[in-house]
């Protein structure tokens, strides 16, 4: 037995594999059609043997493999699936530096370099909770909506999702995505650097059509959304935007919500700072004035150079980052001539992405990539180039633009108007220096 | 500021014409439930032709009353409406002075966020001195890499409203026993963080003595209650949110960085910059991560956790899974084995009646017999 095939029967040890006495134990109650079918399999080692003899080919190819020679596991095991034992480095990672002493108050960032297409695996989503992530009974759980309304009311989750409901794909992204790296990078690494954020497909009732029935007093200018978990975090939300797109959401990637991602429930609110998209929540209250809640006072401000702190900053702004290549994903297995895609992730809260430029030369310089699948509104879009590798060393940025107007500012635009201290909405070009041997690290353009 | 808001909003009333973006999709730059702008300066997807955007709409469906859910009672909604808004409404009643906010903080906050809340670890420190003197700094930026001198962003300095720390502090602290706090402690609380930032009230520093209560809570005033843009307080609080979104291409830029195109066909795409690039490498880089980059994550052991594992977890873990206030950290031998040498009877002794910073049984109301079961898992794991 190979090598690698050694470490597959590790990794298998919970599966049942059949002995071959089990095989003929089994075989001798089978019909005769079975047994002359079973029989075929002792001859092909033998094949395979003389195959292995005259051939110097792969031995992934000319020797059998144990996953063709014995049974797999069968349907009755894993209910519930898991990825596969090989994939068990896919996984979101923390770092205490953005932690508080007890995980509790703390953020576990997505592996975008590992992801595939625009939706983030449910158990991949980025993680982020202000006081740690209860399971919460949702038939113990209750929605309030009171305030400046005609009719406050309380909503079981059975009540909650007899509502006709909506399926959108947006990403959810914390407004500090980058934001460690104002003042310079620190993460070598894209998991780190731009891994605050994830993008599912969520289901759940617009709150504009809970609203309709309970009567928005005119009033009513602003909306509190406050969770049930041990933080009770609450943020304040402009009602033009929860009369626009805001969802209740109960449902992720077509299961319930994952208890990280709020369930029972949690607020969507598209396109806007993560923060905002308030998990398990229990309480929507209508007011006149803003509410100044905790986490949109100390936290979630941008302290500009002018010494003034922007609040209520809600877009993610227009933002991009090449996946591939990547400091986890790097070049060092091309050779020169190599021909390679290279391929990103674009995102805008303001819009839909419009187009993504790429650079070689750290953005003095710009071709226009192609986007490729969907392409849809506050949702992550992915772009393509194809590129002919020269083995020279590159400064690869990208740049991406939206419906609404915007565009990336370069890294000096965005510190001359704002400064370095903000923390957070930082949007400037992402660039990614390729050395000779095709290493990828993490730098940014000052010119 | 106005008259260029009106430029941007006669340019885009055209778009929002045109209403038809590069993709296909209906936009427009105005919500078609009161005409106004877009809040935050984006477009909106109005249904049209049974479609927002690329999705399909069963527009019935969204005009269908359902009333579901039943009216809430006044005494539920009571209940959880226990929140405080910067002027002052939804205050409870109570009191509280700054030497019993004093003994309360010793007792329950101190632990965490270090004496006279100048902080410990990762977690916050609630005061930097004397707010009035910090608040000076938040003009401060380090724009080179020697630079240490950033602004202090506390309470004291950048909150702008003592409501927040009120709310806040009721319904989140301690962070491991939120909401155990009555309303006079949390007043007492919020009187002593005045207190460790030097706040004054009516013109007096707060000393001692002073009491917070509901009635006198809105004469207080912090430092950087008018540091925030927009301003978002009374009337005119959500146009200007919306003014300061849709602001001309450069109060845009100026407001939060934003960078608007005419013309995106005009964008640069040759020379966009003079001479080589200047690059900035990562100079300290952080790459403490777990599980490290390409690892997969240790396996978790599959035995059920001890009494003692779990009670640790809920109640000691705050500060022993860190070294945070010299608690010797859960699996550091070396800090342990200082612990254990003068043997396991004088470690559990320590444990129920306090060492340094560790309050009597680490502030909780367990038993003996737990505590023991607490103290012996703590040390098995640090073995």
């Amino acid at each position: 037995m190979s090598k690698r095939s050694e470490e597959l029967d590790a990794t298998r040890a919970d599966v049942h594999t059949p002995s071959r006495r089990d095989f003929f134990k089994k075989t001798a109650t089978l019909t005769a059609g079975a047994v002359a079918a079973a029989s075929v399999v002792a001859p092909v080692a033998l094949s395979a043997d003389e195959k292995k003899a005259k051939c110097d080919g792969d031995e992934k190819i000319v020797n059998l493999n144990p996953w063709e020679t014995k049974w797999g596991y069968p349907v009755s095991e894993k209910l519930y699936g898991q990825p596969s034992p090989f994939e068990r480095h896919v996984v979101r990672r923390t770092t205490p530096i953005l932690s508080s002493g007890n995980y509790r108050a703390s953020i576990a960032v997505a592996p975008i370099q590992d992801l595939h297409g625009i939706i983030t695996p449910n158990g991949l989503f980025f993680n982020r909770h202000h006081g740690g992530t209860p399971d919460i009974d949702p038939k113990q759980h209750r929605l309030m909506i009171h305030g400046l309304v005609e009719k406050p009311i309380v909503l079981t989750m059975d009540e909650l999702k007899r509502y006709p409901s909506v399926s959108r794909i947006h990403f959810v992204e914390c407004p500090a995505n980058g934001g460690p790296e104002w003042r310079g990078p620190q993460f070598n690494s894209i998991q780190f650097a731009k891994g605050f954020m994830s993008c599912a497909e969520w289901t759940g009732v617009y709150l504009k059509d809970i609203l309709k029935d309970i009567g928005l007093k005119p009033e009513a200018k602003w909306m509190l959304a406050e969770g049930g978990d041990s933080s009770h975090m609450g943020r304040t939300i402009p009602v033009d935007k929860v009369l626009d797109d805001v969802i209740i959401a109960w449902g992720q990637n077509g299961e319930a919500l994952r208890p990280e991602q709020g369930y029972p429930i949690r607020l969507l609110v598209p396109g806007w700072e993560a923060n905002l998209c308030v998990k398990w929540l229990r309480r929507l209250e209508f007011a006149k004035e803003p509410f100044y809640a905790k986490e949109e006072t100390s936290r979630y401000t941008a302290l500009r150079k002018d010494g003034k702190a922007i609040q209520h900053f809600y877009v993610n702004e227009v933002n991009s980052v090449i996946t591939n290549p990547c400091p986890e994903k790097p070049w060092t297995d091309l050779k020169k001539g190599d021909i390679v895609e290279i391929e990103g992730l674009a995102w805008s809260g303001h819009g839909t992405i419009t187009g993504v430029d790429i650079s070689f030369d750290g953005g003095k310089n710009w071709v226009e990539a192609s986007l490729k699948g969907l392409v849809l509104p506050k949702a992550w879009t992915r772009f393509s180039y194809i590129y002919k590798y020269e083995g020279k060393p590159l400064l690869l940025s990208s740049r991406a633009r939206d419906d609404a107007g915007f565009i990336q500012p370069t890294v000096m635009e965005e510190r001359k108007a704002v400064g370095v201290e903000g923390v957070y909405h930082r949007n400037g070009i992402h660039t990614w220096e390729v050395n000779e041997k095709g290493e990828v690290s993490n730098v940014q353009v000052l010119s | 500021m106005f008259k260029s808001y009106r430029k941007i909003i006669s340019t885009a009333a055209i778009a929002a014409l045109c209403a038809t973006a590069a993709m296909g999709y209906e936009t427009s730059r105005k919500y078609d439930f009161n005409h106004k702008y877009v809040i935050d300066g984006g477009v909106t997807y109005p249904v049209k032709h049974g479609k927002t955007a690329a999705y399909y709409v069963n527009e019935k469906a969204h005009k269908t009353h359902f009333n579901l859910g039943r009216k809430a009672k006044k005494c539920e909604i009571d209940a959880w409406n226990v929140d405080v808004m910067y002027y002052g409404e939804g205050l409870p009643e109570g009191k509280g002075s700054v030497e019993e906010g004093e003994e309360i903080y010793e007792a329950k906050c101190q632990q965490c966020h270090g004496d006279f809340g100048s902080g410990s670890g990762l977690y916050p420190h609630l005061t930097a001195g004397n707010a009035y003197e910090e608040h000076e700094t938040l003009k401060n930026q380090r724009w080179n890499p020697g630079d240490d001198e950033g602004p202090h962003r506390t309470f004291g300095s950048y909150w702008p409203y003592a409501s927040t720390a009120f709310w806040y502090i009721k319904t989140g602290m301690p962070h491991q026993a939120p909401m155990s706090l009555t309303n006079d402690e949390v007043y007492a609380l919020v009187a002593y963080l005045l207190s460790i930032n030097e706040i004054k009230v009516d013109g007096q520093e707060v000393d001692d003595d002073f009491v917070l209560s509901k009635e006198n809570f809105t004469k207080v005033h912090l430092p950087n209650e008018n540091g925030f843009v927009p301003d978002i307080r009374g009337k005119n609080g959500l146009e200007n949110v919306r003014k300061f979104w849709n602001a001309d291409p450069k109060t845009l830029r100026e407001n939060f960085g934003g960078k608007k195109l005419k013309d995106p066909k005009k964008r640069c795409m040759k020379g966009c910059f003079k001479g080589e690039p200047k690059v900035q490498r990562i100079a300290h880089a952080i790459a403490n991560f777990n599980p490290p980059l390409g690892k997969a994550p240790k396996q978790e052991a599959s035995a059920q956790p001890s009494e003692g594992q779990k009670l640790y977890k809920d109640h000691c873990a705050v500060c022993h899974a860190t070294d945070s206030m010299g608690a010797p950290k859960v699996g550091d031998k070396a800090a342990w084995a200082a612990v254990t040498k003068k043997g396991m009877d004088k470690v559990l002794h320590n444990a129920i009646h306090g060492i340094n910073g560790m309050p009597p049984k680490g502030g909780t109301n367990l038993p003996d017999d737990k505590i023991k079961e607490i103290v012996e898992y703590m040390v098995n794991a640090s073995k």
